[in-house]
C-alpha cells in the first residue's frame, strides 16, 4: 500500500516537472517567434539593399566609362591636330617643334591614364559578383527561416510589402580582385598544348 | 574594312569597357547580354556583313558561355570563328571546359585592356 502511494508521490513530481520543462519549451519557442518573424523581413531588406549598391555603383561606373571614352576619343582628336601641326611647321623651328612633342607626350600620358581608370572601374563587375553571391546566400537563409516557421506554426507573413518576386542571381562565386590563383601565362599555355 | 567582334556578356560595366578598348583599336562592336542574345544577333545579320570574333563571358542567364560556343562550333558558319572566353572562373577546370567546347583562348578577369587587345590580335589583323 505504501509502495503504491510512493510510486503515486514520484509520478506526481515527475508529471509536475515534466510540465514545468513543457511550459519553459513553449515559452522558449514564444520567444523564438519574435526573432524569426523579424529575420523574416530584414532578411529581405539585406538583399534589397545589395541589390541597390549594384545598380547603382554600375550606373555610376558606366557614366565614368562613358566619360573615359569621350576623354580619349578628344585627347586622341588633340594628338592628330597637333601631329598635323607639327607637320606643317618649318623643321627648322626646334623650339616650337620640342613644345609640341613635350604636348603630344603629356596628350599620351592623359590617353594612357584614362585606360589605367577604365582597367580599375573592372571592380564594379567583381564586385557585383560578390553582392550577388551574399545575396544569394541571404535568400538561401530566408528559404530555411520560412521552413522553421511552418515547422513550428508561426505566421511567417509579417510582412506588409508584397512577396517579391526573387531575382536570378547569376555569379561567380569565385570571382576576385585581388587574389589571383592561376597567372594568365598558365591559361595560355593549357590552351596553347591543346592548339599543338 | 574593319574587323566585327561580338562581345557577350550580362555586365553592362564589361561590355562597355570591353567597346571601348576595341573601339580605339578601330574593331566594329557588336554586343549582346547573354547566350541567347548573341544567337539572335548573329543570326539577324545581314547577308553582308559577319561577325569575325566572339568574346564571351561564362556565367550568365538564359544560355551560358559553354552552351553558346557549343552553339557556336555546331554552326558551319562558325565552326571557325575565333572566340575567346572572359571570365572571373579561374579554376582548371573552367579552362578545361571552355578548350573542350571549342574556345581559343581564355582571360581571366579583371585584365588589363592591352592583354585583351593583344589576344584580339593573335586572330584578327
Amino acid at each position: 500500500m505504501s509502495n503504491t502511494r510512493n510510486l503515486q508521490q514520484k509520478l506526481q513530481t515527475e508529471i509536475v516537472e515534466l510540465t514545468k520543462s513543457i511550459n519553459e519549451i513553449i515559452s522558449n519557442f514564444k520567444q523564438l517567434k519574435n526573432p524569426i518573424q523579424e529575420s523574416q523581413v530584414k532578411v529581405p531588406m539585406a538583399t534589397n539593399q545589395l541589390d541597390k549598391i549594384s545598380e547603382q555603383t554600375e550606373a555610376a561606373t558606366n557614366h565614368m566609362l562613358d566619360l573615359i571614352e569621350n576623354i580619349s576619343i578628344r585627347e586622341e582628336e588633340v594628338i592628330k591636330g597637333l601631329t598635323a601641326i607639327k607637320k606643317l611647321m618649318p623643321k627648322d623651328n626646334e623650339k616650337i617643334n620640342n613644345l609640341l612633342d613635350g604636348v603630344i607626350e603629356k596628350t599620351n600620358i592623359n590617353v594612357n591614364d584614362a585606360f589605367t581608370i577604365m582597367n580599375a572601374l573592372q571592380f564594379q563587375d567583381i564586385t557585383s559578383q560578390q553582392m550577388n553571391h551574399a545575396a544569394s546566400l541571404l535568400e538561401e537563409i530566408e528559404t530555411k527561416l520560412t521552413q522553421i516557421c511552418t515547422v513550428f506554426g508561426i505566421d511567417p507573413e509579417t510582412s506588409e510589402e508584397e512577396p517579391r518576386d526573387k531575382k536570378e542571381r547569376v555569379y561567380d562565386p569565385h570571382a576576385d580582385l585581388y587574389e589571383k590563383k592561376t597567372e594568365q601565362k598558365d591559361v595560355d599555355s593549357m590552351f596553347d598544348q591543346v592548339k599543338k | 574594312m574593319s574587323h566585327t567582334i561580338l562581345v557577350v556578356d550580362d555586365s553592362p560595366t564589361v561590355v562597355k569597357f570591353v567597346s571601348i578598348s576595341l573601339k580605339n583599336q578601330g574593331f566594329k562592336v557588336l554586343t549582346a547580354s547573354d547566350g541567347m542574345d548573341a544567337i539572335e544577333k548573329i543570326s539577324t545579320l545581314p547577308e553582308t556583313e559577319k561577325v569575325d570574333l566572339v568574346i564571351t563571358d561564362l556565367n550568365m542567364p538564359n544560355l551560358d558561355g559553354y552552351s553558346l560556343i557549343e552553339t557556336l562550333r555546331h554552326n558551319v558558319k562558325h565552326k571557325d570563328t575565333p572566340i575567346i572566353i572572359l571570365s572571373s572562373e579561374e579554376g582548371d577546370d573552367d579552362q578545361e571546359r571552355g578548350i573542350q567546347v571549342g574556345a581559343n583562348s581564355y582571360l581571366v578577369k579583371p585584365f588589363k585592356s592591352s592583354l585583351l587587345v593583344e589576344e584580339v590580335a593573335k586572330y584578327l589583323d
